[in-house]
């Protein structure tokens, strides 16, 4: 860990102040803030990420921290904790695919930690990137190479890759936010604005090292989450080789809104086989008005892996991605609502 | 009694619970990185980015500017270490004495190491050192190119006409399996801490052998071993990991003395993956011949297994397979086959986790190929006359083992169809596998003091890495002398000690306890005597054997008594003091002076006599998901017999660790190697999967009573590597029940069943 | 221990600070939180930072762990788990990787589990730290997780152990243990190699009805 300026920051104009005169993306920025601690400090110790300055939030949690819940949606403070959020009853019942991405992420001690704003910034757990001694990254070092695209890439991306980086998005609650057309506060020193999660990562592309559509200095300070029809038939599918504390292999976050055994709106996000939280669209409309039976449901996932691109060792992932989104939504079909 | 603490059956001790607890529950245990030491210097690793090469450059400017940053050991300056002979079982592996460049032998190895004021500073400037290389291209494992295999020995065992029986049987099984790489990471770190007094070095590092670790130390650094002491009171898991010298310890006692200062090096988890040893990827092809009516009449066995360069590290676990059943004929071979790594080592059951992987599959597709129940294949063929010696064992209760776990598993509703035990979505599957563990023993010596008091205190070298080992000591002693185990005190994990024996091949109970009976026995005698012959006493002319001792006190067998402070104030002494030394049987009588020197002498299993096997039946039940393939294990039962059990309580809890660590074999763990550069890819505990709380939601543990007084005084078989032996078998087994696919290579992963 | 200390252990070469003018506090009192954004242009005009402060002066820390206080002169980089174990000699919080993949480091902050491995120790100012030798009882009396884990031989070679109880205690003191499956899902962030987890959740279900849970 190389040495830093350690500054707290008592309101969020000072964090925005502080981390104005940054430059580059909002990775590579020198000035990073610093809530849990969960991704930056675990990626210093091992000199993936050596920021000049590091600005302490925390002191925000009280104002930006909050949960609230009105008949228009869920506000969700970016410094809340997880594992607040994932006990919260309003969460759980309205929203229990919220719940259950943030039940089914870590562990509780790292839950207790990660913010939901530092949550949906984690970057991605690829190997090649986190250990320096590879020299081939293009994400950690623009222009390099990719160590993964012939490498050990059982756990990488099959949707979103480019021939410049094949690293997966490692998250879990984002894929409920995308998938429940989530936005985003972000307030930062060109003032505040709005956009939707959806469009908050990127995929690679020619700029690995570009992950989200973030500048430096911008923070997200809330999460707003519209409530809808679909909003309680929904859940999160998490596939992984153990029963908990891991990545995700292949995941689904679903809602559904169905009417007369119809399918009215589905929203369907795929996790842990993308290298950014991954929108299905084509999947829902595969499904838009039909009954949700195996067979529609396999023609969603089918859709959804239309354009999977797979390397030596991953090429498993597209039959488990849609096996993983068929068992998704035949569950979610099957779940009993209470009104 | 709870679960953890079942009531003894016969041959069986008390379930005390464990001496240390108190100390472990609440923190006050110091594991040999908590031991304060005054102003340390703190150490950081630099390691190698290739596997094979020389190291061109390295630059350490940047890194010395850092404030803070006392000293940088490359290969400059650190030549005045000795050289140190590679021996399998002693010293340590040649990548672990290698230099520190310029050639390169393996990824990770130790290029150079920081010392700073802080941890934080060393760290930093760890990562500014800049190292050039001259890359080689490296063969990383099975199937790459450049790799060097040769028979791993002269002779493998054989007996009969193996190729006539295969041809003549009818029923003919020839199968393929493979085992990964797999690291032990325990949970703590290696760390050492070395402390110099003028010229005597005191190390804190876990050991799972202080004496070896002693002695090579010693030499590599060129001093008298006397003048070297090693301290590992508490290990915080070993696994096999720690019972070797690796290349951290000379060099942080290098430093330590150069710069006049205890050094602290608590290596990172990455690094541990290549400064320490791991068990290395195999490959086996197994042919079992049989009538139809389930006798095997042929069994070979050709194992593969990796090895570093110039190591021929092997595990060759075919010595112990052709012991498991009456095979008729048997041929084996063992090859090994150098790469570019690291030279792997010991790691829990070292050569059956393998071996007895690919025969217990192979054994259960036997069974599916002769359609008959797994259990009633291994009664056919259960075995009196090894097929190999024709020794016969010293006990041999396996079938007792099947019958018990079989019963308590309910393996009589099983439905032979593989996925004909459907529950919903899940498909379930069940199978068995045996588990057998060659009983060692090893020279050792202890030393047992007795106060008037009733107090004990008994030390010897020997090392509890959370096996119980101070607990089963203590009661030994305790009830030898016939004292409450709260009057005992067990010091262990000091080389001031006297040598115990190296925390492996599960002797350290069998061997302890049997030196600690030695020296227990001897006190009695005098005790016995000074009672018996004194003309004034209670027990005065009373016959030897008629007394025994308890609650402090020498008994006559009528009821007369005086208490051992009586007899010790007759004796004229303070304490009566007894060192003994323990030969196993087998052991040359050099057996104790090679301990002292830092060699462990062990004998036992099919080496001796008789043949000597701790034995188990495991079932498990696997459900795998019909649509998303995810294998998990809900429930495992293993019964095993091993002789006498000093605590059914720590007994219980190193089976069940043994299962549970059989878990993450099957379905979880694997080194990943990157064959393009022979590196380690996973090497951090998120990637390289152990099993968590989750995983593991029912293990039944039964304790089958055995009595063996043949295998050693103790009549102790040794329980630590059992319990992981046959685990992955019995799930590879029931994967094929449920699923109809039998998965031959390990671990079995989601992908293999889509 | 010495409470309140304001010298770290001898061996640092980095002199103590004296006071919290070596630390940046952003945005107290000038900046309002009602005080609408800032644009680019008076982001410029008011650097964060007027002058390149030495990043390598030490912090002036105070830390209140099992209820003593600590001052404490540290690198910035420090974590809470390195203060711990290296400056203030509390040991039985255990390094296992330093990367927040098994909870050996777990302590509580305000009574909530959390890795110190990840945590700066500079972030835990202001917040009560227990470890696991603030556990039992001042009399020395056992904590009912503790003597369970005792009494269920819920370890081996006890390293993860501390890491463990606290997280065991939190588990049950958040209504994480209701059942067999909920301790286990809840304790799955404290890797144990030895493997004694049933036996943990057996004795996770001894201490939480003697917690009052």
């Amino acid at each position: 860990m190389q040495p830093f300026i350690y500054q707290r920051a008592e309101t969020l104009e000072a964090a925005a102040q502080a981390a104005a005169a940054s430059r580059g993306s909002h990775v590579e920025a020198p000035v990073q803030f610093v809530a849990g601690g969960t991704t930056l400090l675990d990626l210093m110790k091992i000199d993936v990420m050596r920021p000049a300055t590091v600005v302490d939030i925390n002191p925000l949690q009280e104002r930006y921290g909050a949960i609230a819940t009105d008949d228009k949606g869920l506000r969700l403070g970016a410094l809340a904790r997880m594992a607040q959020v994932a006990d919260h009853p309003s969460v759980r019942r309205d929203f229990p695919v919220i719940a259950q991405t943030l039940d089914l992420a870590a562990s509780q001690q790292l839950r207790n930690m990660a913010t939901l704003g530092g949550n949906l910034l984690q970057r991605t757990r690829c190997n090649y990137f986190r250990d320096v001694s590879w020299a081939a990254c293009n994400k950690r070092n623009p222009g390099s190479g990719c160590a993964a695209l012939d490498g050990m890439n059982r756990k990488h991306a099959v949707l979103g890759t480019s021939d410049q980086c094949i690293a997966t998005y490692p998250g879990d609650f984002a894929q409920a936010l995308v998938a429940l057309d989530a936005t985003l506060e972000i307030a930062g020193p060109q003032g505040r604005r709005e956009i939707a999660v959806q469009q908050l990562h990127k995929q690679p592309g020619s700029t690995p090292n570009i992950e989200t559509q973030l500048v430096p200095g911008e923070l997200i300070t809330a999460i707003l989450v519209p409530s809808a029809p679909w909003t309680r038939r929904s859940l999160y599918l998490k596939v992984r080789d153990r029963e908990s504390y891991e990545f995700a292999l292949a995941s689904a976050a679903v809602a559904l809104d169905i009417a007369d055994g119809e399918v009215r709106e589905a929203r369907i996000a795929l996790g842990g086989v993308a290298t950014m939280p991954w929108r299905a669209k084509e999947a829902e409309a595969a499904l838009r008005g039909r009954r949700l039976d195996e067979a529609a449901a396999e023609a969603a996932a089918e859709a959804a892996f239309a354009g999977a691109q797979t390397h030596e060792h991953n090429a498993y992932k597209v039959p488990l991605g849609r096996r993983t989104l068929v068992r998704a939504l035949l569950d979610a079909a099957r779940l009993e609502i209470r009104s | 009694m709870s679960i953890a603490a079942p009531e003894p059956k016969a041959n069986m001790g008390r379930p005390e619970p464990r001496l240390d607890a108190r100390l472990k529950v609440t923190g006050e245990a110091r594991y040999p990185s908590d031991v304060p030491v005054g102003n340390p210097l703190h150490a950081v690793l630099v390691t190698s980015a290739i596997a094979k090469g020389r190291l061109d450059r390295l630059d350490t400017e940047a890194a010395r500017a850092v404030p803070g940053v006392v000293e940088i050991f490359t290969a400059e300056n650190t030549r005045e270490l000795k050289p140190l002979e590679y021996t399998p079982g002693g010293g340590g592996a040649s990548t672990s004495v290698q230099g520190l460049g310029p050639d390169i032998a393996h990824d990770g190895q130790i290029i150079a190491m920081v010392v700073a004021e802080s941890f934080e500073v060393a760290r930093e400037a760890a990562y500014k050192v800049k190292a050039t290389y001259a890359r080689e291209a490296p063969s990383a494992s099975f199937g790459a190119a450049g790799l060097d295999e040769k028979p791993a020995g002269k002779e493998f065992p054989k007996a009969g006409d193996a190729a006539a029986a295969l041809s003549a049987a009818d029923v003919v099984v020839d199968a393929e399996y493979g085992t990964p790489t797999q690291h032990h990471n325990p949970i703590e770190l290696f760390t050492t801490t070395c402390v110099w007094d003028g010229e005597h070095l005191t190390v804190h590092e876990p050991s799972q052998f202080v004496y070896g670790l002693k002695n090579s130390v010693a030499k590599r650094l060129g001093i008298d071993p006397a003048k070297v002491r090693v301290v590992s009171t508490y290990i915080g898991g070993a696994f096999g990991s720690k019972a070797q010298l690796t290349p951290r310890t000379p060099l942080v006692a290098l430093a330590a003395k150069r710069l006049g200062r205890p050094v602290k090096l608590v290596a990172s988890r990455d690094q541990g993956f290549t400064i320490a040893t791991y068990r290395a990827e195999t490959k086996h092809r197994i042919r079992l011949g049989a009538r139809r009516d389930g006798k095997i009449t042929a069994y070979t066995h050709d194992g593969r297994e990796v090895t570093s360069r110039p190591d021929a590290y092997k595990v060759a676990g075919v010595s112990d397979t052709v012991r498991l059943y009456d095979f008729g004929t048997v041929a084996t071979s063992v090859n090994v086959v150098h790469a570019d790594r690291n030279t792997p080592g010991f790691m829990r059951s070292p050569p059956v986790v393998p071996y007895v992987y690919a025969l217990e599959s192979a054994m259960d597709e036997l069974a599916v190929a002769l359609g008959m129940d797994p259990v009633e294949l291994r009664r056919i063929n259960d075995v009196t006359k090894d097929t190999v010696s024709g020794k016969s064992w010293s006990s041999r209760s396996l079938m007792k083992c099947y019958d018990e776990a079989a019963a308590a598993f309910g393996w009589s509703r099983r439905t032979a169809e593989p996925g004909s035990m459907r529950d919903g979505e899940w498909l379930v599957g069940w199978g068995c596998a045996t588990a057998c563990y060659p009983t060692h023993m090893a020279a050792t010596t202890a030393r047992v003091r007795l106060l008037p008091s009733g107090e004990v205190r008994v030390q010897v070298a020997a090392h509890d890495i959370g096996t119980g080992a101070y607990t089963v000591i203590g009661q030994t002693a305790a009830e030898r002398l016939g004292v409450p185990l709260a009057a005992v005190t067990v010091e262990l994990g000091d080389s001031d000690l006297p040598p115990g024996p190296v925390a492996g091949g599960s002797t350290t109970t069998a061997s302890t306890c049997s030196a600690v009976i030695k020296a227990c026995d001897a006190i009695r005698e005098k005790l016995v005597r000074a009672a018996s012959t004194a003309n004034d006493g209670p027990l005065a002319g009373r016959s030897p054997s008629d007394l025994s001792f308890t609650d402090g006190r020498a008994v006559a067998s009528d009821g007369a008594a005086e208490s051992v402070a009586d007899v010790m104030q007759r004796l004229g002494t303070a304490a009566l003091e007894e060192y003994a030394e323990y030969i196993p049987h087998g052991v040359q009588q050099d057996g104790i002076r090679k301990l002292y020197s830092g060699r462990a002498a062990m004998t036992g299993g099919p080496h001796g006599d008789k043949i000597m096997y701790a034995l188990g039946a495991e079932f498990v039940e696997v459900r795998v998901h019909a649509r998303t393939r995810e294998v998990r294990v809900p429930r495992a039962v293993g019964a095993f017999a091993g002789g006498r059990i000093l605590n059914p309580r720590t007994a219980h809890s190193q089976l069940m660790g043994g299962m549970i660590w059989g878990i993450g074999s099957a379905l979880h763990e694997a080194t990943e190697i990157d064959p393009r550069e022979a590196r380690y890819v996973n090497d951090n505990i998120s990637e390289y999967l152990i099993p968590v709380n989750a995983d593991v939601p029912r293990i039944d543990v039964i304790m089958v009573p055995e009595e063996d007084a043949e295998v050693n005084p103790a009549g102790v078989k040794g329980l630590g590597e059992l319990g992981n032996v046959g685990t992955a078998a019995a799930i590879a087994n029931a994967v094929y029940h449920a699923t109809g696919k039998r998965i031959r290579d390990l671990p079995i992963r989601i992908e293999d069943l889509l | 221990m010495t409470p309140d200390h304001s010298a770290r252990p001898e061996g640092r070469s980095s002199p103590a600070a004296p006071g919290l003018d070596r630390r940046s506090f952003l945005g107290a009192g000038a900046c309002g939180a009602a005080v609408p954004l800032l644009g680019a242009a008076s982001a410029a005009a008011q650097p964060a930072v007027a002058a390149a402060p030495d990043v390598r002066r030490p912090l002036d820390v105070k830390l209140r762990i099992n209820g003593q206080d600590h001052r404490l002169a540290l690198d910035s980089r420090t974590t809470l788990l390195d203060v711990l174990r290296e400056e203030v000699g509390l040991t039985g919080t255990k390094k296992g990787c330093d990367q927040g993949q098994c909870g050996a480091c777990t302590v509580l902050l305000d009574g909530t589990r959390v890795l110190s491995c990840l945590t700066l120790a500079v972030m835990a100012e202001g917040r009560a730290v227990t470890t696991i030798e603030g556990l039992a009882r001042p009399d020395g009396s056992l904590h009912p997780m503790q003597q369970a884990f005792v009494d269920h031989d819920a370890f081996q070679c006890g390293y993860c152990t501390p890491g463990q109880i606290l997280s065991a205690v939190a588990c049950v003191q958040e209504g994480h243990a209701k059942d067999d499956a909920q301790i286990r899902e809840y304790m799955s962030g404290n890797l144990c190699r030895c493997a004694a987890y049933p036996n943990i959740v057996a004795a996770i279900n001894q201490a939480k009805s003697e917690m009052g849970a």
